[in-house]
């Protein structure tokens, strides 16, 4: 956005997360293999992977743009700007499909959120996408939401959290109800614009034919909806508690609740305040 | 949300636990030789002779139910760490490797490589330094196993690191876990930690080369990474290069990763329940393992149970009982008292297994294999008589279709084209040749790319157009129905409007009719 070139770049992550990624090199053979963790960090500090986060990632891990850019899009578990501040990842796979129970979630979400897979409502508070396997197929529907991880996520459970999160946004079923959801638009031109790149129609290698017959524009997944005109890059309100919240994993997980004392990663817990 | 709501503890009280006396027992039993499958006379491949039963309570998933079982003091007081603690810097490396060949453990990620043979195939003498990666990306749909080593009993991980890492002379360890494992990476990393601060990790561990024993330092840095959500960085090559800080692109081998693997030194790589079962079987020895299983496939297996029976989840039994019993016994039996349709024995990739199959197969490596199939990574999926397969099959193809890194057209291609017509079959769109076409595509895949994410799409669709082609048959007709009925309205609509005469206009059923204009 314009508004970019004028303010000064950083290069730097904040003091303690620079110590982290100074950690990382040491122990890793080269700082080009540290870009995952690296990328994690950027994750954490900017609560997704923005452009500035790249070109941060890939001057501390010597690598060009580029190539951290390749990286961010080819795994599909790193939280980029397009995504919703809380961004509900539904198992669609088969283990979890069989019985409806994929559908059950999502008809949940699209109840309270008025979002569908592959949209996100219109203050960019939340988005909801399939993905594949989420690795826990005896307790159907496996969800993921905001780096946390449940499972048997349908009826009154994933009400109870959806009311929770709202609560916490301050918003209501309402409101989404009323307001129209966006699509999720994966093909936002992620270089800077400093970067003087004019392109922004690179049409993702999964998008179906707009041809074929058989796929309805808005039907679902990411990778089956016919691109529409290309919309305006998100800013998602990082102000107040993206940052730490993104990292910090209450115990709340699908398997254990009694997990809370985990404090290996060191930073966790008290980014929110430091970096804003 | 919490251990209590889990819907079967594994292993639960179906099998008695194994007592003092019995062990005993049971190591006289293994010094027979040549055990045998212990039952499925329907098996080609299983000798005739049966072995005596020995009774098998759970090893690697024993303590996951007891609280705080992932923390170092939990895992001390059940005699954590004393085996590498006695071995490391002690027993010649050479002999731990033999001691892991002659227990025949196999590979559990899915391809079930003898894993004492694959340490000894990693090149000597290259002056590089050897790693060990340790593949904890589980991500074949319908397995789930790893996750409860990783979040239940790490240190037991962090041990097989420590003992592996000495037998191959290496001195630093990658663990990779796919992103999606959010408290296993924290546990993990916890436990790390935890091995660091005690010195079982790090320089000269367990106080090698200062302990009076004449022991050699022993170094080890274990180094977890996490993934962000690619199938393919469970294939080894694809985990290596996400390793190196680029797209989990599989390499082609030759050079396997024993000669040329991360950052073109030798590499051994690794499943995260078999490292777990090296702390095991170099603590117990060779015959307390090969006392279960067969003799092919020797000891015992964690299986994830999923779909529709009435206890889904983690079960560790000896390799080969039957599957009947997995489902029966230790599962539960059917969900809701349904017929059992079909059975996907080894993870979304392993070809389907009909009802009749299914009582013949026994869980190792052998009997599915000669059914066609393959036991994979132990993730079983039963599927009822109410599933739609040709929803399931298209479910499995978008799934490989996702998860293609691209690298290779009869992948990137091919599972497209089976997505889109095995869609067609899902929406009535199907007509015969496409059933053909099916096969077609999926034969033209196989052995054609550089990893066997290609093999891993083709197989399964494969198994269901041999064992469900009814299935499909049954959808071109409903085409046809369909079909000629549009054909029939477009047909007699004008004559309808003459007939009632009521000016209803022109119907908006001429609206794109096919091909029936003017």
């Amino acid at each position: 956005m314009s508004t970019q070139s004028t303010v000064a770049r950083r290069t730097e992550f904040s003091p303690e997360r620079m110590a982290k990624f100074h950690e990382y090199a040491e122990e890793y053979p080269n700082k080009r293999s540290a870009l995952m963790m690296v990328l994690r960090l950027a994750e954490e500090e900017f609560g997704s992977i923005t452009d500035e986060a790249m070109e941060i990632v890939a001057g501390l891990c010597n690598v060009a743009v580029s190539h951290v850019q390749g990286m961010v899009t080819f795994y599909t578990h790193f939280k980029r700007p397009f995504h919703g501040k809380h961004r509900f990842m539904v198992c669609a796979t088969l283990m979890c499909a069989l019985e409806n129970n994929t559908d059950a979630a999502l008809d949940q979400i699209k109840a309270k959120l008025g979002i569908k897979p592959g949209q996100r409502t219109h203050d960019g508070l939340f988005s909801c996408e399939k993905v594949e396997c989420l690795a826990d197929c005896d307790q159907p529907p496996v969800v993921q939401c905001d780096n946390e991880h449940f499972c048997s996520m349908k009826g009154a459970v994933l009400d109870q959290y959806l009311d929770k999160l709202l609560k916490e946004e301050g918003k209501s079923a309402a409101e989404y109800a009323a307001k129209a959801p966006v699509a999720m638009d994966t093909r936002v031109p992620t270089l800077p614009a400093h970067y003087n790149f004019q392109g922004g129609t690179e049409k993702g290698a999964r998008h179906f034919d707009d041809k074929d017959p058989y796929f309805k524009a808005g039907e679902g997944d990411l990778h089956t909806q016919v691109p529409g005109p290309l919309a305006t890059p998100l800013t998602v309100p990082v102000a107040d508690g993206v940052n730490g919240k993104g990292t910090v994993s209450n115990g709340r997980s699908g398997h254990d609740s009694a997990g809370g004392a985990f404090n290996g990663n060191g930073a966790n817990g008290k980014n929110g305040a430091k970096h804003v | 949300m919490s251990d209590a709501s889990k819907p079967n503890p594994a292993g639960s009280g179906d099998v008695p636990p194994v007592k003092k006396a019995d062990e005993s027992a049971a190591q006289k039993a293994a010094g027979a030789p040549q055990p045998a499958p212990v039952s499925a006379p329907a098996v080609p491949a299983a000798p005739a002779e049966p072995k005596p039963k020995v009774p098998f309570s759970p090893v690697l998933l024993k303590h996951i139910h007891e609280p705080g079982s992932h923390t170092l003091a939990h895992y001390a007081a059940r005699g954590g760490y004393e085996t590498a603690r006695s071995h490391v810097g002690v027993t010649p490396p050479g002999d731990l490797i033999k001691l892991v060949d002659d227990s025949g453990l196999r590979g559990r990620g899915g391809a079930g490589f003898p894993t004492g043979k694959k340490w000894s195939f990693l090149a000597k003498g290259t002056g590089k330094p050897i790693y060990l990666a340790i593949n904890g990306d589980e991500s074949e749909p319908g397995t789930f196993k790893d996750r409860y080593l990783l979040e239940k009993d790490p240190h037991q991980l962090v041990e097989g690191a420590i003992l592996t890492c000495y037998a191959i002379g290496s001195k630093h360890a990658f663990i990779y876990l796919r992103g999606e494992f959010i408290l296993g990476f924290q546990r993990l990393h916890a436990a790390v930690e935890e091995a660091k601060a005690k010195g079982y990790v790090g320089k000269k561990i367990f106080g090698t080369g200062s302990r009076g024993d004449a022991s050699p330092e022993v170094d080890l840095t274990i180094t977890v990474v996490r993934g962000a959500g690619a199938y393919i960085c469970g294939e080894e090559t694809g985990m290596l290069s996400s390793i190196e800080g680029g797209r989990g692109y599989p390499k082609i081998k030759p050079p396997f990763p024993a000669v040329s693997g991360l950052f073109g030194c030798p590499t051994i790589v690794n499943n995260v329940e078999t490292i777990s079962a090296v702390t095991h079987i170099v603590k117990h020895g060779v015959a307390w393992h090969k006392q279960w299983g067969t003799e092919k496939s020797p000891g015992f297996k964690i299986f994830c149970l999923s779909g529709a029976v009435r206890k889904p989840g983690v079960y560790e039994v000896p390799l080969g009982i039957t599957m009947r019993e997995m489902i029966d016994t230790y599962g539960g039996g059917m969900k809701d008292g349904r017929k059992l349709k079909a059975v996907i024995p080894g993870g979304l990739s392993a070809p389907v297994l009909t009802a009749e199959m299914v009582d013949k197969a026994t869980l190792d490596y052998e009997s599915l294999a000669s059914l066609g199939s393959m036991l994979g990574s132990g993730g079983i999926t039963v599927l009822d008589e109410q599933v739609d397969m040709i929803s399931t099959i298209y479910n499995t193809m978008r799934f490989y279709h996702h998860e293609s890194c691209g690298q290779c057209t009869p992948c990137r291609e091919g599972t497209g084209w089976l997505e889109k017509v095995s869609h067609r079959f899902h929406h009535n769109q199907g007509h015969q040749g496409d059933i053909e076409l099916l096969g077609d595509i999926a034969k033209n895949m196989r052995g054609r790319t550089i990893c066997v994410l290609a093999d891993a799409a083709a197989m399964p669709m494969q198994g269901f157009l041999q064992h469900f082609r009814k299935d499909f048959e049954a959808k071109v007709k409903e085409t046809a129905f369909v079909e000629k009925q549009r054909t029939y309205r477009d047909e007699i609509t004008p004559t309808a409007k003459t007939i009632t005469a009521t000016g209803a206009g022109p119907s908006a059923l001429d609206v794109g009719s096919n091909g029936s204009k003017g």
